[in-house]
C-alpha cells in the first residue's frame, strides 16, 4: 500500500498526462521562409513534403490541427497538382466547416474549375509514395513555379508578383554529376555576370554624377567670362559717350563764350 | 491582574496589525490585458494579419547594415509564422501561411484600412471572427539583452470593436562569461543551424517567437478547446479516463467510456 503524500502526487502526475493529447508545434517555419525567399519548386516541394509528413503523423495520432489541410492543399495547387489539390482543400473543409468559406475563396482564386467540387475520395493522410513522384531534380527545383504566384510577405508592404508560362512547367529530366557541376557553373556566372553588370552600373553612374559636376564647373567658368566680358564692353560705351557728352558740352559753352562777346561788342558800338 | 490586562492589549493590537497587514496584501495587481471582451463574443476564428513593422531600419552606409536589416525581415516573417501556434493551442481556428497568403491577395485592403474601416465583409464573407494584428514597433540591443516592444490588437470583424490590446515589451538577457562577454544560449545557436542563418537574426527569432507564445497562449479558450472540454465527457475518447482515490488511500482507474459519462 502506498503513503497517502506519494498517491496524491501519482494522481497529480497522472491527470497532468492525461492533459497532454497533441500540442500544435506550429508551421514548419524554416520551409515556410526558404520558399519566401525563393519560390520556386524546389523551395514548395519541400515545404509540401514537411506539412504531408506533420498531417500523416496527425491523423496517425487523431490531432490533426486547423489549417494544416488547407496549406497543404495550397501547396500542391501552386505545383499545378489540382485535383490533390481541390481534395485537401475538400478534407480542411470537412474537418474544420468553420473554414469552409475561407476554402471556397481560395479555390475560386486557385482552382477556378473545380469550385463546385466537394468530394473528399479516400482517406484524409497523404499518399507520400504518390507526392514524392512529383519530386523533380535540381534543374526543375530552380525553375519558378508553373502558375501565376502572388507571395504575400508577412510585411503590409513587400507583396511580391511573379507570372509564368504554363508550358514551361515539365522538366523531367535526371542529371549527371558532371551536368549538375556544369549546371552549378553555370549558375555561378550568371551571378558573377549579374554582380558585374550591377558594379558597372554602380560605376557608371558614378562617372556620369563626376561628368556632370565637371560640366557645370566649366559651364559657370564661361558664364563669369561671358559676364566680365559685357561689363567690360558697357565699360566702354559708357566712357565713350561720357566723352562724346564733354566735347559737346565744350562746344556748347564756347558757342555761348562767341555770342555773348558778340553781344557785348554790339552793346559797347551802340553806347558810343 | 494588571499582567493580563497588559497581554490582553498587545493580543489586540497584534490582531489589528495582522488584520491590517492581510488586507493589504489582498490588493492585487491590476491586470495589464483585459479578456472580458473576448469572453463576451467568443472568437472561434482568428485571421492573422501581415505584421506591421514599424521599427526603423539603418540607411546603407556600412557593409553591416544590409545584413541588419535583413535579420530584422526575417525576424518580422518569423513573428508571422510563429503567431498561429499558441491560438491553435488555444482553440482558435487559424488558416496556415500559404492559405493566408491566398486570402491576402484577394484582399484590396491596406493593414491601416482593416484597422480602422468595417471588417464586416470579413465575417460575412469569410466566416472569419476577428484578425489579430502585431505591430513590432521598436528593437533594442545592448550588451547582453536583446529588446522587442511590440503590440497585439485583436479586434472583432462582427462588431468592429476591441477583443484585446496588449503592449509589450520583451528582454532577452545572455549569460555572460568571467570577462563579462555575452555567451549565445544553445537554443539560439540550434535555432540559426536549423535555419541557415546568422547567430543574430536567431536571437531576434527566437524572442518574438516566445513573446508571441507568451501573449497569445493566455488567451481564453477558443471554441474548438471548449468542444473538446464538452466532448471529453459526451463521447471519450478511448484514452481518457477517470480516477477515483478512495478514503482508505486506493486508487482506481477507469476507462471513460460513452455509456459510463
Amino acid at each position: 500500500m502506498l503513503k497517502d503524500k506519494s498517491i496524491y502526487v501519482i494522481a497529480v502526475v497522472v491527470v497532468l498526462l492525461a492533459g497532454c493529447t497533441g500540442r500544435y508545434v506550429g508551421v514548419p517555419s524554416d520551409r515556410v521562409l526558404a520558399y519566401q525567399t525563393r519560390p520556386t519548386y524546389g523551395s514548395l516541394y519541400e515545404l509540401a513534403h514537411a506539412y504531408a509528413e506533420a498531417i500523416n503523423s496527425a491523423v496517425a495520432e487523431d490531432t490533426l490541427h486547423p489549417g494544416m489541410l488547407a496549406d497543404y492543399g495550397v501547396a500542391l495547387a501552386l505545383m499545378g497538382h489540382d485535383g490533390e489539390a481541390c481534395r485537401m482543400l475538400n478534407a480542411e473543409a470537412r474537418a474544420f466547416p468553420q473554414s469552409s468559406r475561407m476554402v471556397a475563396r481560395i479555390k475560386e482564386r486557385l482552382l477556378p474549375g473545380m469550385v463546385e467540387d466537394t468530394t473528399v475520395n479516400g482517406t484524409v493522410g497523404v499518399d507520400m509514395g504518390k507526392l514524392e513522384g512529383w519530386a523533380y531534380d535540381s534543374i526543375a527545383a530552380l525553375m519558378p513555379l508553373p502558375r501565376i504566384v502572388s507571395v504575400v510577405d508577412s510585411t503590409d508592404s513587400v507583396r511580391v508578383t511573379q507570372q509564368t508560362p504554363t508550358d514551361s512547367v515539365e522538366y523531367p529530366i535526371r542529371l549527371t554529376a558532371n551536368q549538375k557541376r556544369e549546371l552549378l557553373a553555370a549558375e555561378q556566372e550568371k551571378a558573377e555576370k549579374r554582380r558585374q553588370f550591377v558594379a558597372d552600373s554602380i560605376a557608371a553612374a558614378k562617372q556620369a554624377v563626376i561628368d556632370a559636376r565637371k560640366q557645370a564647373q566649366i559651364d559657370r567658368r564661361n558664364a563669369k567670362k561671358e559676364k566680365q566680358r559685357l561689363k567690360e564692353e558697357m565699360d566702354k560705351q559708357r566712357k565713350k559717350e561720357a566723352k562724346e557728352k564733354a566735347l559737346q558740352r565744350e562746344k556748347e559753352k564756347q558757342q555761348r563764350d562767341a555770342e555773348r562777346r558778340e553781344r557785348n561788342k554790339k552793346k559797347k558800338g551802340g553806347a558810343k | 491582574m494588571r499582567n493580563q490586562r497588559l497581554w490582553k492589549g498587545v493580543a489586540v493590537c497584534c490582531a489589528v496589525l495582522a488584520t491590517a497587514a492581510v488586507l493589504a496584501s489582498c490588493k492585487g495587481e491590476k491586470k495589464i490585458v483585459q479578456y472580458s471582451q473576448m469572453y463576451k463574443e467568443t472568437p472561434a476564428v482568428i485571421y492573422i494579419a501581415p505584421i506591421n513593422d514599424l521599427s526603423s531600419r539603418r540607411a546603407l552606409r556600412e557593409l553591416n547594415d544590409s545584413a541588419y536589416n535583413a535579420s530584422l525581415n526575417t525576424a518580422v516573417k518569423h513573428c508571422y509564422l510563429t503567431a498561429a501556434s499558441p491560438l491553435v493551442n488555444r482553440g482558435y481556428y487559424v488558416m496556415g501561411p500559404l492559405a493566408s497568403a491566398q486570402l491576402s491577395a484577394t484582399e484590396s485592403r491596406t493593414g491601416k484600412q482593416l484597422r480602422n474601416e468595417s471588417i464586416e465583409d470579413l465575417y460575412t464573407g469569410l466566416g472569419i471572427d476577428a484578425v489579430l494584428f502585431v505591430d513590432i514597433v521598436e528593437w533594442t540591443n545592448t550588451h547582453a539583452a536583446w529588446t522587442v516592444e511590440a503590440e497585439y490588437y485583436v479586434r472583432s470583424a462582427r462588431t468592429g470593436g476591441e477583443l484585446l490590446f496588449a503592449h509589450v515589451k520583451a528582454t532577452k538577457l545572455l549569460p555572460t562569461d568571467h570577462k563579462g562577454n555575452p555567451k549565445p544560449l544553445k537554443a539560439d545557436l540550434d535555432f540559426a543551424e536549423r535555419y541557415g542563418c546568422d547567430l543574430e537574426t536567431a536571437q531576434r527569432c527566437r524572442l518574438v517567437e516566445i513573446l508571441n507564445e507568451y501573449v497569445l497562449s493566455d488567451l481564453p479558450s477558443g471554441s474548438r478547446a471548449r468542444v473538446d472540454e464538452k466532448e471529453r465527457y459526451v463521447k471519450s475518447h478511448p484514452e481518457y479516463f477517470n480516477l477515483r482515490i478512495h478514503r482508505d488511500g486506493s486508487v482506481e482507474m477507469l476507462k471513460s467510456t460513452e455509456e459510463g459519462s
